[in-house]
Formats: structure tokens, C-alpha cells, sequence
């Protein structure tokens, strides 16, 4: 009797390590599971626009932003931390695509770039920090700012945290064509990460 | 608040002491006994002490957040130690799951994270 | 019967019991632990309820002052809710669900294990403010600005905070397994539609889960930034909004309420076709009527806001009359699983039957609150209080019960005590019904919730009274619950496999269940696949070891489940 949740593996082929049975078709379970994981990331996210649009209403569109003394933001240099991220997450599918090829090579490359990239992004943001006027107990504005901004920088350094084992783990021949889940999985987070970034600078620099 | 410390360090006590007593009867073993092998085809990772770990050293790194001092970020002797057993808990995570990656026979087509 | 394999392996020491529960990814060692360690705290959260109830008997402060009282409803709402409720359910899913699929384990069952470890830690937490000055006193549901920094002075509520921030991230990751397991960790010839309800359920909550979490740890991280780093989020002297906290608390909130109460509702739609020996009615509408109430939950946040002012009243009074009905479908599906059903008065029965006359009482008094007129009056009165014991405790903990005697069976292979069953249910079912019926005329007439004291002449004395004594009498139906448990431990009588001639396939194992659960599948073709291999497609099939043919030719295709 066949079933159509079977894929056609002749009986003997060997799943990884935890949990994968015999015959699974579709997205490997761990992309699921990272898959998964970014949805929740998007809600946690959702939350913290709500409190940004929030009190940007109560205090009215007119009279938001930094506090009296505080340089204003710095756009140009916020546009570019959005072109470094956004090449970064073009970098990253570069290496996604080579190790998809079977090339090892081209995925430690790319993986490194991103991963420079990535690193330059925070250099940036910390930078930007240390310029502007405000703190996050200026008021609701550099709350708001600084609560979204932060995390949102948190989230890129966790993410380079994914990239420095994906290139530790390439840089040892861990990867193949046929096996390649944890780039796949960083890069999703990466490319989630990159978005969250464009909604951060659309609403806070461009918006205003 | 000196208060504090003294409770923490007193409940840090309190803890060893059952862990003391805990991995004493812990660390009587016995024969060789017969374990059940997974069915053919399927992989699942082994016991491991990691997620208890990983929840004290969270707990801890909580707990300096919550009982920092004025002007502090956190409290030091709670969330650092909290923050590298966290940080060497992924390590070591990340480490089995390669570990168990790699002891699959032939790999895969499929490379599931071990989690 | 099911047998298993046995290898030895060579050089394996035997570990300790200790070692091996600390260490332990397997599914079902982790759903015990869920289950044992929310009934400790759901014995802490009760203390806490008959201090509440002792100090509101009687007009006067008797045994509490106010700010211990506080504390204690506080806490008895936050750990019932947080480290009872959800996390029984949650390890009801865990020990079942890969049974009711046929899988081996939960799809990442270490974090599976982190998942669960996270729960002790994060109620020491919550509940060491106790040690350090008071725990959290402002309420479940932690309003600003008796939250923030000026009112909220204790740092229990940072303790709080911090706990359920753990809490949290658990339940989180918890959902990320239930949804990748049930995508993709089905037995062969499982679809979708032919998953057990209680699976259903427990994916929409893994869901809710999910999406409802995360705004929560948003919120919870917010308000500690308020607290401690002079952030100005709920403040509104420095242009902060108290109602922002209100709105992104009750978005989580709300949905929260139906994480609550939909696996408990999957475990009645498990227990009533098996103790009515019928199918259950209407499969398809129940699973559409699950998902209908998961997207739904998501519309109605604001009906917890109504008096605020702030609030579209036309817009969330419609979505929340409307999440009525398909609450209102599944509670006439269970009516036609009984209908002509030949029923089995067993106590899991018992309480099935118990859950759905409660949650009917509690869902109609939500009906009520659905509307802003009757709300306006009755909010933050017990008339709300009676809405949520109702629904949580006559709902959800009546499902808890009912899970734990249905499936106390398969996880220890004993069977509990009936007629100590049937005294814990009708004691119980009776004390509940005092304790709490009284308050929805109290509620009326006037009574606020969240207060330590009243007035003698406001005439609440004697439905005080009266609900007290209710409230000792659930504590009292508790005491045959325990020793039923205990004695059953010890000296029980032997379950077999499948006591309750269930329809589902966590019953076509042992009990308990090998350690990789399955060594034989029955084929599946149908959500009550093991009724129908009991009972056959008309010719009388036996048990898998009758099945040797038909399971050669599974070998191939299932390629390892044998």
C-alpha cells in the first residue's frame, strides 16, 4: 500500500542526525524550524513598531523626533548602513547559490563578505549611537528609537553569529551540494534581519 | 542591596548542596543494561545536560537584570557568569549537533540539524 | 501486544533515575516533567487562592494586609495561567502528539528539553520576588502606570518581568516543534485530515503561540526599559501612553485565552467519541471551526478595553460576538458525538462532560461581555472573574483533569481508581460551581475585582460566604486526586494498551510506550485508524501481529518505522 506523504527513497538512505525519518519530503525540518522561528521574530518586531507608531501618534507626526539639542538624525548616513545591508544580503544568496553548485570555495568567499559587511553594518550603528544627542531616557522618541534600533542591531549581531560558524564549518569541507541546510537557514535569518532593516529606516528616517 | 546578596549567596549555597547530594547518588552507576535501538532510518540526538544548563545560566543572566544597582546595566556577578555559560552552552550545542551530524552513517541528502 | 528490540549496548553504565530525567529528549520523559511540575505549581497558585478566598469571606483584614494581598492574586493568576495551565496542555501535547502521528519524537527534541527547563526557572524567578522585598503586586496582567517606575517599586515585578520573559521564549520555542512535528513527522497515510483533533488544536495553538508570544516579550521588555533604564514608553509625563501597554498586552492576551482553552477543547473531542462510543461529529467543521477561532482571536484584543475610551466599540463587540460561533459549532458537535451515543460514565468522561457544561456557562457570560453596554457596567467586577473561572478553571482545568485520567493509563500503564475518581469529580464539580456561580451576582451587584476588603453594608457577605466555602471544597476533592495518584503508583492495576478502546494510534502501543514509541504502525486511512483496524472496513482485522502481510509491504515504503 503506497502512501502520499512518501517520496521515492529506496528503503536503506540515512536521514541526519535528529529526527528525521525515512521519506520526508518538501523543506528539510530545520528550515522549518528557522522558518518558524523568523515568523515569531516578525511578531516581536511588530510589537516594537506598535510602541514606535504609537507614541509617534500620541505625541503627534508634527512634534516627533530627537529632543530639543539633539543633531537630528543623520540620514545619509543611515542610507548607508541600509546599501551595506542590503549588498550583504546579496552577498549572502551569492553563497547560498554557489553552495547549491557545489562550490565551497565561492560559499567561503561570499559567506566572508557578508560577514564583513554584517560587521561594518554594526560598526556603523554604534557609530550613529555615539552622534546623536539622546539617550534612551530622553523621552519617548529616543525610547522608541533606541529600543527598535538595539534590537534590531542585536539581531544583525546574532546573525553574525550564524555566519561565523557557517564560515568555521565551511572553511572545514562541511558543506556540500546535497547538504548545505545551515546556510540555507542562515541565510533566511540574514535575508529576515535585511527586511526588518528596510522597515526600521523607512519608518524612522524616512517617515519620520 | 546587601540583603540581596546575602540571600543570593545563601540560596547559591542551598543549590550546591543539592547538587552535591544529587550527583552523589547520581554517580552510582550499574551494568551494562539493554537499550532500545531506534528504528532503521531514524536519527535522534542523546540525553544531554545542555538545556538544564541552558536554563540556569538564562535564569542567571536574568537575575543580574533584574537585581542590578542604580546606574548599573546589570548586575556583574549574576549575569556574567549567566552570559558565558550561556555563550559557551551554544558553543557546545552547536558542536554536538556537528558531532551527531557527522556519526550519521553516510550523511544525508538532508542535513537536519541536530537539535 | 507491541514488543520492542532490545540491543545491549556495550560499556552503557545504567544512570541514574536522576541524571536521566535532567538529561532526558525524550518526548514523552519531557511531558511527564511539563505535567509534574505544572501540578506543583497549580498547588502553589491554589494557596494562593484560598488566601484570597479566606481574607474575602468575612468583611475586615483578617490575615493579609493589603500590599500581601495584592501579591497573592497577582500571583495566583500569573502561575496558574503561565505555569499551570498552558504548560500542562503544552506537556499533554508532548507525550501525545507524536504518539497520535506516529512519530518517534518531537522534530528537535533537545530543544524540546530546553523548552521545558525554562519553566522552573522562570517560576523560581517570578516567584522569588517573595524573598526579596514582595513579588509582583499589579495584577496578571501588570498595568501601567502602577507598573512603571514611580508606582512599581518592588523588584518583584522586575523579577516578574524577567520570569515570564523566560516563560515566554519557551513556550515559543515549544511551538516551533509542535508545528515543524506535525508538518513533518507524520506516519505515512496520516493527512492532514486525518489527525486526531486534540492534534488540530494543539497545532492552532502552537500557532497562536507563535504570533501572539513575541508582542508580549515586546511589551514585557518595553516596561522593563520604563522601569530601569528611564525609558518613556507608558509614562505619559514624558510623552508615553499607559493604554499603549493595555494594547499590546491584550493583543497577546487575548489570543493567549484561546492558547488556553483549545487543547483542552481537543482533549473532550478525543474523550467524547471514545466514551460515547461514536465518531466524533462533523471532523471537518471542527477543524475549521479551530482554525476559524485562531485567525479570530487576533480581532478581538480590545474587548478587554472597552471602558477605556480609546476603543472602535462597533468594530471588536462584532469580532468577539462573532468568535461565538464557531465556539458555538464545536459545543453542538460535542451535543451530536453524545447524541444516541452509549455512554461510559467514566471519570475522564465525567469531566469531558464537565468541561463542556462549564465552558458553556462561561462562553454565555462572554457573550455578554461581548457587549459594550453590559460591559461597561460589569468590567473589572467579578462578574469578570466568573467569565474567566468559568472558562479557565470550568474549561481548561476540567480538561486537564479529564487528560489525566484519560491518559494516566498509557503513560504509566496503570489504570487509575475509578470510584476515587468519580468522589474527586463531584466534589470538585460541586465546589466549583459554589465557589464561582455566586460571583456573577456579585459582579452585578457591583462587587470590583482585585480588592482586599468590603464594606459590611454593601450586602456581598453572603455569596462571599458561600464561594469560599466552594473555593475549600475544589481544595478539599483535591486530597482523593493525590492519593489516587499515589496509591495507583505504587500498587495499580495494570492498563494494557488500549483500556478505553480509543480510536487513535497513541493506543496501538504499549503503556507506557517503548522508548522510540512505534515498532508497528497499523495502516492508516482514516482519523480513527485504530478503531478501524479493531473493528475493520467490514472484515474483522486483529491486532499487528495479524498484520504480518500488509505490513511487509509497509516495510518498503515506510522504509524504517519497523
Amino acid at each position: 500500500m503506497t502512501s502520499r506523504t512518501m517520496q521515492a527513497h529506496p528503503a536503506g538512505e540515512h536521514e541526519a542526525a535528529a529526527v528525521i525519518q525515512h521519506g520526508q519530503s518538501g523543506m528539510p525540518t530545520a528550515l522549518v524550524g528557522m522558518l518558524l522561528f523568523i515568523a515569531s521574530e516578525v511578531m516581536f518586531f511588530a510589537g516594537l513598531f506598535a510602541t514606535y507608531f504609537n507614541a509617534r501618534a500620541s505625541v503627534g507626526a508634527g512634534q516627533w523626533g530627537p529632543p530639543e539639542g539633539a543633531h537630528e538624525l543623520d540620514l545619509p548616513l543611515a542610507a548607508v548602513l541600509t546599501a551595506i545591508l542590503v549588498a550583504s544580503s546579496f552577498t549572502m544568496q551569492f553563497g547560498v547559490w554557489a553552495i547549491r553548485r557545489g562550490d565551497t570555495g565561492k560559499l567561503k568567499l561570499w559567506t566572508g563578505i557578508t560577514l564583513a559587511l554584517g560587521a561594518l553594518f554594526l560598526a556603523g550603528q554604534l557609530y550613529d549611537y555615539s552622534e546623536l544627542g539622546f539617550g534612551i531616557s530622553d523621552g519617548v522618541f529616543g525610547t522608541t528609537f533606541y529600543t527598535l534600533t538595539g534590537f534590531h542591531g542585536a539581531h544583525v549581531f546574532g546573525g553574525t553569529v550564524g555566519l561565523t560558524i557557517v564560515l568555521a564549518r565551511a572553511m572545514r569541507g562541511q558543506f556540500s551540494a546535497r547538504n548545505h541546510v545551515a546556510v540555507e537557514a542562515v541565510s533566511m535569518y540574514w535575508h529576515f534581519v535585511d527586511v526588518v532593516w528596510i522597515g526600521v529606516f523607512s519608518t524612522i528616517y524616512l517617515l519620520r | 542591596m546587601p540583603d540581596t546578596v546575602i540571600g543570593f549567596v545563601l540560596l547559591g549555597i542551598v543549590m550546591l548542596v543539592v547538587l552535591g547530594i544529587v550527583f552523589a547518588i547520581a554517580s552510582r552507576g550499574g551494568p551494562a543494561t539493554a537499550a532500545a535501538k531506534p528504528p532503521r532510518g531514524v536519527h535522534m540526538p542523546g540525553p544531554s545536560f545542555l538545556p538544564v544548563v541552558m536554563s540556569v545560566a538564562a535564569a542567571l543572566l536574568g537575575a543580574g537584570l533584574a537585581f542590578r544597582g542604580q546606574d548599573q546595566l546589570a548586575n556583574p556577578f549574576l549575569a556574567i557568569p549567566g552570559l558565558l555559560v550561556l555563550v559557551a552552552g551554544v558553543v557546545a550545542w552547536v558542536r554536538a549537533a556537528n558531532h551527531e551530524w557527522r556519526d550519521t552513517e553516510h550523511g544525508s541528502h538532508d542535513d537536519g540539524a541536530a537539535h | 501486544m507491541a514488543t520492542t528490540t532490545l540491543e545491549p549496548r556495550a560499556g552503557t553504565y545504567r544512570r541514574s533515575w536522576v541524571i536521566e530525567w535532567l538529561t532526558t529528549v525524550d518526548h514523552k520523559k519531557i511531558g511527564i516533567l511539563y505535567i509534574v511540575n505544572s501540578f506543583l505549581f497549580f498547588f502553589a497558585a491554589g494557596i494562593l487562592a484560598l488566601v484570597i478566598r479566606t481574607e474575602l469571606a468575612v468583611p475586615g483584614l483578617q490575615i493579609v494586609d493589603q500590599a500581601t494581598y495584592n501579591q497573592a492574586f497577582t500571583m495566583h493568576g500569573t502561575i496558574m495561567l503561565f505555569l499551570f495551565i498552558i504548560p500542562a496542555l503544552s506537556g499533554f501535547g508532548n507525550y501525545i502528539v507524536p504518539l497520535m502521528l506516529g512519530a518517534p519524537d518531537m522534530a528537535f527534541p533537545r530543544i524540546n528539553a530546553l523548552s521545558f527547563w525554562l519553566l522552573p526557572l522562570g517560576g523560581l524567578l517570578i516567584f522569588s520576588g517573595y524573598l526579596f522585598g514582595g513579588a509582583a503586586a499589579e495584577g496578571w496582567t501588570g498595568y501601567a502606570p502602577l507598573t512603571g517606575q514611580e508606582y512599581g517599586t518592588t523588584p518583584g515585578t522586575d523579577l516578574w518581568i524577567i520570569g515570564l520573559t523566560l516563560v515566554g521564549t519557551a513556550s515559543i520555542l515549544g511551538a516551533v516543534n509542535f508545528i515543524a512535528t506535525i508538518f513533518k513527522m507524520r506516519a505515512p497515510g496520516m493527512t492532514l485530515f486525518r489527525m486526531p483533533i486534540f492534534v488540530w488544536t494543539v497545532l492552532v495553538t502552537a500557532v497562536l503561540i507563535l504570533l501572539a508570544t513575541p508582542v508580549l516579550a515586546a511589551g514585557l521588555i518595553a516596561l522593563f526599559i520604563d522601569r530601569n533604564y528611564g525609558g518613556s514608553f507608558f509614562d505619559p509625563t514624558v510623552g508615553g501612553n499607559p493604554i499603549l501597554w493595555q494594547h499590546i498586552f491584550w493583543f497577546f492576551g487575548h489570543p493567549e485565552v484561546y492558547i488556553v482553552i483549545l487543547p483542552a477543547m481537543g482533549v473532550v473531542s478525543e474523550i467524547l467519541p471514545v466514551f460515547s462510543r461514536k465518531p466524533l461529529f462533523g471532523y471537518k467543521a471542527f477543524v475549521f471551526a479551530t482554525i476559524a477561532i485562531g485567525l479570530l482571536s487576533f480581532s478581538v484584543w480590545a474587548h478587554h478595553m472597552f471602558t477605556t475610551g480609546e476603543v472602535f466599540l462597533p468594530f471588536f463587540a462584532f469580532m468577539t460576538a462573532l468568535i461565538a460561533v464557531p465556539t458555538g459549532v464545536k459545543m453542538f458537535n460535542w451535543l451530536a458525538t453524545l447524541w444516541r451515543g452509549k455512554l461510559m460514565l467514566a471519570t475522564p468522561m465525567l469531566f469531558a462532560l464537565g468541561f463542556v457544561s462549564m465552558f458553556l456557562i462561561g462562553g454565555l457570560s462572554g457573550v455578554m461581555l461581548s457587549s459594550p453596554p453590559i460591559d461597561f457596567h460589569v468590567q473589572d467586577t467579578y462578574f469578570v472573574v466568573a467569565h474567566l473561572h468559568y472558562v479557565f478553571f470550568g474549561g481548561s482545568v476540567f480538561g486537564v483533569f479529564a487528560a489525566t485520567y484519560y491518559w494516566f493509563p498509557k503513560m504509566t500503564g496503570r489504570k487509575l481508581n475509578e470510584p476515587l475518581g468519580k468522589v474527586h469529580f463531584w466534589i470538585h464539580f460541586i465546589g466549583f460551581n459554589l465557589a464561582f456561580f455566586p460571583m456573577h451576582q456579585l459582579g452585578l451587584d457591583g462587587m470590583p475585582r482585585r480588592i482586599s476588603d468590603y464594606s459590611p453594608d454593601a450586602g456581598w457577605t453572603l455569596l462571599n460566604f458561600v464561594s469560599t466555602i466552594g473555593a475549600f471544597m475544589v481544595a478539599v476533592s483535591i486530597i482523593p486526586f493525590l492519593i489516587n495518584v499515589i496509591a495507583t503508583f505504587i500498587n495499580g492495576e495494570p492498563a494494557g494498551d488500549d483500556p478505553w478502546e480509543g480510536n487513535t494510534l497513541e493506543w496501538a502501543t504499549t503503556s507506557p510506550p517503548p522508548p522510540y514509541n512505534f515498532d508497528r504502525l497499523p495502516p492508516i486511512h482514516s482519523e480513527r485508524p485504530l478503531f478501524f483496524l479493531t473493528h475493520g472496513h467490514g472484515h474483522a482485522a486483529e491486532r499487528p501481529a495479524d498484520l504480518e502481510e500488509t505490513e511487509e509491504e509497509d516495510v518498503e515504503h515506510r522504509g524504517g518505522l519497523v
